[in-house]
């Protein structure tokens, strides 16, 4: 019993008071999250948003969500069937017996979802671009923690190679010289670096890789050398590069570069990232 | 412009990959809670201290709850006699060890495998070693809450009131029954069912009925806490200089104590974190990832709410300290010796 009385006094003294929010709002909270990731999923922004591995797991959640909203509102709807005079805010006896000890008032934690799922209706997720890849750290190198390619074939034909495919090899044996002269043909955006490190006739063509969803991505790049200046090519261009490998040494660095042949605008993918 | 544009869609991957773990350590703890007798477990329980403390770390596998999940159900193994170390090492461990934390870390490091086994083998060290510790101390009540030690004092013989302590202890503990959705029971069945003596004898149209209200409770909460939580991170990913980022993430002490305060601070549950630390993972040293993946589950603003409705906040500041030790030593030697 004196456990049970403690446990009312500390309620009472919670700023926020008592009360679940109406079984409505959390339904709709849920309703809301679970329409929105099978939106995702239908109009391909999911592919922006996580790596295509784990889709499943959230068009899983969203029919979930879904479900129980549903099992919520049924039982919302029998409820008032039953009781059709009692207001929607009749309390139980045991409405005060039991408080979570939480960091927010539950009525606000149902609000802030049905909020944030409002505002990823209203909100479209972009794919990041290349202001990104320059604060995450553009190179042609994979970031020494990740992506160790634990099974890795280059394609056969270097001018099959996608850009991905040409930093792992690159990371596997980074001697630029070994590459001389093989053909290219790559995809990716524009990227201008700080012009400290890259004279004027050059760009990085660059691309995202994703291990699991857009909180990890990271850029990868290989710089691309014209025959004049770069400011034909704004940043954030999706082009396809053809042209041929040589060596650079730009920054004080020997760097694998692409002499570029043809550069042509591609639009950008469905799915920017590579995996 | 960009920039919050960039900053949301973070935000929003975040979400859309946790939220599916968060949903199944959500259901998979309501349904053991509500299906599995603990006190058939207490039993199994071996007395010794040290052994005791594993066992408790380790039986978290078989409840998959993150830290709102686990002090309730710690403070009940407690009531029901569970030796302190078996109690002390399921509250530090069973956020950590268990199977979808498991899953969700590993779906999050999957490059770096390392991390995951890591997580879970310190975790269960430093769970054990606390457990092992605070056995010392035979008598626990003068750590506990009055409330909690004045029913360990009460003799057990009288199963009548024994049984009615501990159904009263559990309407206080709410995560059993929270808030009891007020539309949703009016009907006196509900009031029969909280009378009863286990949730687990209850019937089962009963029993679906309080998960789903379960359900609907803890995705309430722990959504709304994972929300902020990773709009902190999208926040910190996007908008604080990453100069600032890697002069703190580099360093192999500064990256463990400024990880260690952001899983203090963000109290983002443990079945989720991952994505979190994933975050970070290209700016700051493994030891750090390891140290806010070890002691964010533990410690933190919300579990601490939690914890003091059993303990003394003395006892909180002994574990306080211990967990940060602990973690703070183990990481440092990963950092120092190890990647």
């Amino acid at each position: 019993m004196s456990v049970n009385s403690t446990s009312r006094r500390r309620k009472r003294r919670q700023p926020w008071g008592s009360g679940s929010p109406p079984a409505w709002l959390d339904a709709m909270a849920l309703s809301l999250w679970g329409i929105l990731f099978l939106k995702y999923w239908l109009n391909g922004k999911l592919n922006i948003l996580i790596h295509p591995n784990y889709m499943w797991l959230t068009i899983a959640a969203g029919i979930v969500l879904l479900g129980i909203s549903g099992l919520l509102l049924f039982k919302v709807i029998q409820k008032l069937k039953l009781q059709p005079a009692s207001s929607s805010m009749g309390t139980s006896a045991m409405g005060t017996s039991a408080q979570h000890v939480t960091l927010f008032p539950p009525i606000w934690s149902s609000s802030l979802l049905v909020a944030i799922a409002i505002l990823g209706f209203v909100i479209e997720p972009r794919a990041f671009a290349s202001q990104t890849a320059i604060q995450r750290g553009l190179t042609d190198s994979l970031t020494m923690t990740r992506a160790k390619a634990q099974s890795f074939r280059s394609a056969a034909r270097p001018e099959e190679r996608t850009l991905i495919d040409w930093v792992r090899t690159l990371n596997a044996y980074p001697e630029p010289d070994a590459y001389t002269g093989q053909k290219v043909k790559v995809q990716g955006f524009v990227t201008y670096p700080p012009a400290s490190e890259l004279p004027d006739q050059y760009f990085f063509i660059s691309r995202f890789v994703i291990t699991c969803c857009a909180a990890d991505v990271y850029p990868v790049g290989i710089p691309v050398k014209l025959s004049q200046s770069r400011s034909a090519y704004k940043p954030d261009t999706w082009l396809e590069v053809t042209g041929q490998m040589i060596t650079e040494t730009l920054g004080g660095r020997r760097q694998l570069t692409i002499q570029a042949s043809t550069l042509k605008p591609i639009p950008e993918p469905k799915n920017p990232y590579d995996y | 412009m960009n920039q919050l544009n960039n900053a949301f869609t973070l935000f929003l991957s975040l979400l859309v990959e946790a939220i599916p773990f968060l949903l199944l350590g959500v259901l998979f703890s309501g349904l053991l809670l509500f299906f599995v007798d603990e006190r058939k477990l207490i039993a199994l329980m071996p007395k010794h201290p040290l052994l005791g403390a594993l066992m408790g770390s380790l039986v978290g596998f078989l409840f998959p709850v993150c830290e709102c999940g686990n002090v309730p159900v710690a403070r009940r193994l407690l009531l029901q006699g569970a030796p302190t170390p078996v109690a002390v090492g399921f509250l530090l461990a069973a956020p950590t060890i268990n199977p979808v934390v498991f899953w969700s870390t590993w779906t999050a490091f999957r490059d770096q495998p390392e991390i995951v086994f890591w997580r879970i083998g310190l975790s269960l060290a430093i769970a054990t070693i606390i457990g092992w510790v605070f056995s010392v101390q035979t008598d626990l009540r003068p750590f506990l809450q009055p409330a909690i030690a004045r029913s360990l004092v009460e003799p057990r013989t009288d199963p009548a009131k024994a049984a009615n302590d501990s159904t009263h202890l559990l309407q206080s503990g709410t995560f059993l029954l929270g808030q009891p959705g007020k539309v949703i029971r009016m009907d006196t069945a509900g009031l029969a069912a909280m009378a009863a003596p286990s949730i687990t004898t209850k019937p089962l149209a009963d029993r679906l009925q309080l998960l789903l209200e379960n359900t609907v409770q803890e995705i309430r909460e722990l959504g709304s806490v994972l929300v902020l939580g990773s709009a902190i991170a999208a926040i910190i990913q996007v908008f604080v200089p990453r100069e600032v980022i890697l002069g703190l993430g580099q360093g192999p002490i500064s990256s463990i104590l400024s990880m260690m305060l952001l899983g203090g601070v963000v109290s983002i549950c443990s079945t989720v974190d991952s994505f979190f630390a994933l975050s970070f993972a290209s700016t700051f040293t493994s030891g750090a990832l390891l140290a806010f993946l070890v002691f964010g589950p533990m410690i933190d603003l919300k579990g601490v709410g939690l914890m003091l409705s059993i303990f003394k906040p003395r006892a909180i500041f002994y574990m306080f300290g211990l967990v940060s030790l602990l973690t703070f030593l183990f990481t440092l030697f990963i950092n120092l010796h190890v990647s």
